[in-house]
């Protein structure tokens, strides 16, 4: 225990010396930036130092199932930090160059930096947009900011829709091409690709290398309100990391290789004034046996008061119950299995130019059977699907 | 220097205790006066400004310009077109930028780089006081504080 409690520190020293570094280039970024207005070359960055802690031992709570590791009962720095820099190189008014890296904590279990994107960005015309490259894929609505903590109104997008959702990037193209209707806007969007990454599961790497991707959305703007419906999918190109540990024939049946999964989800967005709200709905089809299909979704509300942005939400998942007579089959159906609610409350304060100071609650409510959304088996049977998380997180941009 | 600040100090708050439509003098937001548009609903200044179009609805490319947080205005210029505070619109921002959809309009630190910048530009495109527009810029929507 002890062991472990000094693993995590000194995994929180170097993640904060990386982003004091990190800092310090900004700075000199920024005098550069104020310098010259109109220049060739960009320096950004993102960051949260985050600190979160669950109420129970009995599961590891994660911020989505890229992680391999999550947190318990003790406060923990890893699941919620960040830092990400960006480098732009604008050729001219069309043409432009994006590299984005971010350290975090990975599937790996290291906080080796990762290259997040790297595309050339052509614009042939104001309303179109073209990308190739290494891009963010939009899966759902703000997928491809779902680590820019400073974005959003709550420490991490609500889980219960986005933990799920562990892919980042595709290498592949976009288009996105804007269209006007009267003083309202249609958007539409659309993207092929290879997905790059791998999903941990147990002690185990699922590699979901080379699965096409293939998505698009309609989005559209009316005054403050943004309504979108997406649609995507992933075809894997490889089978779960299960060789080994359950009979060929089970495998057989619980192959995900060349197997589609299918993502839709519906989208609305208010903001003005002090208001902010959102409300969110998908539902994801499995096309392989081992893995449960299901139905999620939340709302949020925030109400800014001067710096500050106390926000509600509401989110739920649930996947639809499979069975089998296989012991081996339907132990690994039940490790897909989501049923819970979770309640969430917190605070946005605005402390200084470009940092926000985030505190949040959540409640989880489920049942005793979720547990596709954590880390660690609950072989000792306890978990009650119950579990509280208190969460404090700094969000910054440079 | 003492002496300078203490009355730096006298002349706001003499400037705080005149009538708030004095001090805050109008805010309009202006175009170049050759891009043929005479007039602009709220709705579509925020469409430029927030880079979800980046056309005229006559169709000529806009060119957005922005002040930098420093100067007072931009903050009442957002207050005042959206009830957005600026924290708001830079988070807004790094959604954008991070996400790689987007660079955020040129931002500039003086009324009169604003102007010489929407002057300067076919499709320029920026906020000033009303009392600053010249002929060379076109009112196209007044804010309302």
């Amino acid at each position: 225990m002890l062991v472990a409690k000094i693993f995590r520190l000194i995994n929180a020293g170097r993640l904060f010396r990386l982003l004091t570094v990190g800092c310090a280039i900004a700075q000199l970024a920024a005098v550069s930036a104020l310098a010259e207005p109109e220049q060739a070359f960009s320096l950004q960055g993102f960051g949260t130092l985050g600190m979160a802690r669950t109420t129970s031992n009995d599961l590891e709570f994660v911020r989505d199932l890229s992680q391999p590791s999550g947190i318990k009962k003790e406060w923990d720095g890893r699941i919620d930090s960040v830092l990400g820099v960006q480098g732009g190189w604008h050729i001219n008014k069309q043409l432009e160059v994006v590299v984005q890296s971010t350290i975090r904590y990975r599937y790996d279990r290291t906080y080796n930096p990762e290259i997040t994107w790297a595309y050339v960005k052509y614009d042939p015309a104001p309303d179109l947009s073209l990308r190739a490259g290494r891009l963010g894929t939009e899966f759902f609505m703000m997928a491809d900011s779902r680590w820019v903590g400073y974005s959003f109104l709550t420490v991490r997008p609500p889980g219960d829709y986005f933990w799920y959702l562990p892919f980042y990037s595709i290498h592949g193209v976009d288009a996105a091409y804007t269209l006007p209707i009267g003083e309202n806007l249609l958007r539409l969007k659309a993207f092929y690709g290879n997905s790059d990454g791998k999903i941990p599961l147990a002690d185990r790497q699922w590699d979901i290398k080379g699965s096409p991707m293939v998505g698009g959305f309609l989005e559209y703007q009316v005054s403050s309100w943004l309504i979108r419906a997406s649609y995507a999918n992933i075809t894997f190109k490889h089978d779960l990391p299960i060789g080994g540990l359950v009979p060929a024939a089970s495998a057989e049946y619980l192959s995900t290789k060349d197997k589609r999964t299918d993502y839709y989800s519906l989208g609305a967005v208010y903001d003005q004034g002090p208001w902010q709200l959102q409300l969110m709905l998908n539902h994801i089809e499995q096309g392989n046996n081992a893995l449960e299909s299901s139905d999620g979704g939340y709302v949020l509300a925030g109400y800014r008061i001067r710096e500050v942005t106390p926000y509600l939400g509401y989110s739920w998942v649930r996947s639809v119950r499979r069975t089998s007579a296989d012991p081996y089959i339907s132990h690994v159906m039940a490790d897909s299995h989501s049923d819970q609610k979770t309640s969430i409350v917190g605070m946005r304060w605005d402390v200084a130019r470009n940092t926000a100071i985030k505190a949040q609650w959540d409640g989880v409510r489920g049942d005793p059977t979720s547990i596709f959304p954590y880390r660690n088996d609950p072989s000792s049977g306890r978990w009650s699907g119950k579990m509280d998380i208190y969460s404090l997180a700094v969000d910054f941009v440079f | 220097m003492p002496v300078r600040r203490l009355l730096l100090l006298c002349m706001l708050s003499w400037l705080l205790l005149q009538p708030a439509a004095e001090v805050h003098a109008e805010l309009v937001v202006v175009v170049n006066a050759r891009c043929g548009v005479a007039a602009m609903t709220r709705n579509e200044v925020v469409n430029l400004f927030f880079g979800r179009t980046r056309q005229f609805f006559n169709g000529i490319e806009a060119q957005p310009v922005d002040m930098l947080d420093s100067h007072p205005d931009r903050a009442r210029f957002y207050n005042a077109l959206l009830g957005k505070d600026l924290s708001e619109i830079n988070a807004y921002w790094s959604r954008q930028v991070f996400s790689g959809r987007m660079q955020p309009p040129t931002k500039l630190g003086s009324p009169e780089e604003v102007l010489k910048w929407v002057v300067s530009h076919p499709g320029g495109i920026g906020f000033i006081e009303l009392s600053k527009a010249d002929a060379r810029v076109r009112v196209v929507y007044e804010l309302t504080p």
